[in-house]
């Protein structure tokens, strides 16, 4: 799905966030069966940051505080980290702050936001604009954004799909984990999955974001009956 | 008042009197061996305000038993390594002073006081630049209405330790700020032990700031050892009177030589409407206390207390921290944060605040948090809110853990290695409080400090 957006929609409990927490590596979650595949390489073999180094990028949907660490070395820290990874050079303080500015501007976020600690008060709109931020930083390669949309007003919402869709290249990929046809209206997807109880039961366009909308998860449900009976 | 208690101290029994026995002896045997030996080294009558704090100590050392692990409050807190010691009084030896005093400046514009075993060295202080009005040295030049506060608070609410400091304190540091006038710069205390390679040395600095109405001050205390791996004990008891509108902003740095003991007292009284803010951080000694014990007098008083305790290798480190609230509108905020990073090492918190009836709407907020990096490390926390009011907002919380396993996660997730984010954690973990204390000269002392204690019990865990 290289250059491509998908987003997963489902009710509350059919196991979205699950499936990013697991693709990422999460240690609350055990894979007793199935497969991750990421460019030809099995994920479950890698420790969670090699998956990231590797271009796999999770925006959390509660970002976590981490009192004392400034924003600005943390996000130093992660993008040198994958830059000694990767052979490169890295970072001073005055380098990484020209490659941080711009982006920032981009996500009409405030200077004041590098000095302050990764997340400590920060309202639920700046915590997206962070995870967002440092997906900027890093430059995955596949974005999955889990709820990205939740907690945002109008305009943040625009400034952050803007800034998403700013950050597609050809070779990256975004996973939208999303409630809402809101959100896929400023970020387009290219395909739409429903998932109940753990599975993706359809895949289709917008389509099945406008049935959603229109008739919630039963519209779906009868959509497949009538499917299977005409098949 | 002042000319008063000048004639009174004439009038006392003096040194050589006192050593003739008409004054009764203390009935513990380690108090009256510390008092005695200090006798001996007092050469001049002390100014009025010190001799009557001297006099009304030692009146009430004289049935003051010093506290063991069968007393309350020094259950986790043994400190019979210091009652079996002979204590000598510190000599204030010049040896390496110098060299001290000039890894221990903060930025050029503060000023700075350099206490040498308790006492005030105006040839190593730097004291000018204060606005005028504003009194900065010995206890014996100050003004009267702010000498009279000397040992007021330690009587009635100060531990054992503070009534020997109140008994033996060769001098007294003074810093008294006008009404309505603020300092612009951080004054800094330097408190020097010199400690003595064949004797357990000990000194009782005393500190004393009085902020009238609306006045400001930042007051830096700042603990070293002249020279690193002597044995001495430092005794020192800080008294803060802060009158109705008055800021003072207090920063504790205790960078102790590591075999040291270190024995602590902050007593403040807080008026009206005004405010107090603590950053502490407790790194130095082998064996290390501070009694913190805060009043609020008025309505609308705002304090706040943040600490960082860090006991490594053999170290004991206490913090017993009482906060009283008596009247309406007050505000409290207290974080404690602990890490005992060896088997060896223990911390204690014992954190009272008390929301008396009258003191309603009352806002507080008590958080103790506590890392352990080492099998058998150990901490004795009792964070504690005692609300007798019945319309306040009070939270508190206490946690004791490794590190958090979602915030290493929150690092992998973005591919920082574990051993790295471990680091970066325990080290945050601390700043989460020590950043407050905003003087980068400060912190870098403070930082190295840590790393020295850290350094190899993190790269141990990797």
């Amino acid at each position: 799905m290289e250059g491509e957006v998908h987003a997963i929609m489902g009710t509350n409990g059919s196991g979205k966030s699950t499936l990013t927490k697991v693709i990422v590596g999460h240690p609350d979650y055990e894979v007793l069966g199935g497969s991750v595949t990421y460019r030809g390489q099995d994920l479950l073999e890698l420790e969670p940051e090699m998956r990231a180094r590797a271009g796999v990028f999770l925006s959390f949907q509660s970002p976590i505080e981490i009192p004392g660490v400034s924003n600005i070395d943390f996000l130093r820290l992660a993008l040198n980290t994958k830059r000694k990874h990767n052979g490169q050079k890295e970072l001073d303080p005055l380098e990484f702050y020209g490659h941080v500015m711009p982006l920032l501007s981009k996500l009409k976020m405030n200077a004041d936001f590098l000095e302050r600690n990764v997340n400590e008060g920060f309202s639920g709109g700046e915590r997206k604009r962070n995870e967002i931020l440092q997906l900027a930083v890093l430059e995955a390669d596949l974005a999955i954004l889990d709820e990205i949309d939740s907690g945002l007003d109008i305009d943040a919402l625009k400034d952050v799909a803007t800034a998403v869709n700013g950050l597609k290249r050809d070779d990256s990929a975004v996973l939208l984990v999303t409630h809402y046809k809101r959100l896929l209206n400023y970020i387009k997807p290219d395909v739409i999955h429903i998932m109940e109880q753990g599975r993706i039961t359809s895949s289709g366009g917008m389509e099945l974001a406008d049935i959603l909308e229109d008739q919630g998860y039963q519209g779906i449900k009868d959509m497949r009956t009538a499917q299977a009976a005409a098949a | 008042m002042e000319a008063l208690l000048s004639g009174r101290s004439c009038c006392l029994p003096g040194t050589s009197q006192r050593q003739e026995g008409t004054w009764t002896p203390a009935e513990d045997k380690w108090t009256q061996r510390l008092l005695t030996a200090f006798a001996q080294v007092r050469t001049v009558a002390a100014p009025g305000a010190l001799q009557r704090m001297q006099d009304e100590c030692t009146q009430a050392l004289r049935t003051q038993r010093m506290p063991t692990t069968r007393n309350e409050e020094y259950r986790f807190t043994d400190v019979s390594r210091i009652l079996q010691s002979t204590p000598q009084p510190a000599s204030q030896s010049p040896a390496g002073l110098p060299e001290a005093v000039a890894a221990h400046k903060l930025e050029a514009a503060a000023v700075q006081l350099v206490v040498v075993d308790g006492v005030l060295n105006r040839e190593l202080s730097r004291l000018g630049g204060l606005p005028e009005g504003v009194y900065v040295g010995s206890i014996g030049g100050a003004p009267a209405s702010a000498a009279e506060h000397l040992g007021q608070q330690a009587r009635t609410r100060g531990s054992p330790f503070a009534l020997i400091n109140g008994a033996t304190a060769q001098d007294a540091v003074c810093i008294h700020v006008p009404a309505g006038m603020e300092v612009p710069q951080a004054v800094h205390v330097l408190y020097i032990a010199t400690g003595d390679a064949n004797a357990v040395t000990v000194s009782c600095p005393r500190l004393l700031a009085v902020l009238e109405e609306r006045a400001y001050l930042e007051v830096l205390e700042e603990f070293s050892g002249a020279q690193a791996e002597q044995k001495y004990f430092t005794n020192a008891v800080a008294e803060f009177v802060v009158h109705q509108g008055a800021s003072l902003v207090h920063k504790y740095v205790q960078l102790e030589s590591n075999p040291g003991w270190h024995m602590k007292a902050t007593l403040v009284s807080q008026a009206q409407g005004s405010r107090y803010a603590l950053t502490e951080a407790m790194v130095g000694a082998s064996l290390a206390r501070h009694d913190l014990g805060v009043a609020q007098l008025g309505r609308k008083t705002e304090t706040t207390m943040r600490s960082f305790i860090l006991c490594g290798e053999g170290q004991l480190h206490d913090l017993h921290s009482k906060l009283r609230l008596h009247h309406p509108a007050g505000t409290a905020n207290q974080l404690h944060k602990c890490i005992v990073a060896a088997s060896s090492a223990r911390g204690v918190f014992d954190g009272n605040v008390k929301v008396e009836r009258a003191a309603q709407q009352t806002d507080a907020g008590q958080l103790s948090r506590n890392l352990l990096l080492a099998e058998k490390a150990t901490v004795n926390v009792k964070p504690n809110l005692q609300i007798i009011a019945d319309d306040v907002k009070c939270t508190h919380g206490c946690a004791v853990s490794d590190l958090q396993e979602d915030q290493l996660f929150y690092f992998r997730a973005r591919g920082v290695d574990p051993k790295d984010a471990r680091r970066v954690l325990v080290y945050s973990f601390g700043a989460e409080v020590t950043q407050h204390l905003k003087h980068p000269d400060l912190m870098a002392r403070l930082e190295a400090a840590v790393t020295q204690t850290l350094g190899d019990i993190v790269a141990a865990a990797d």
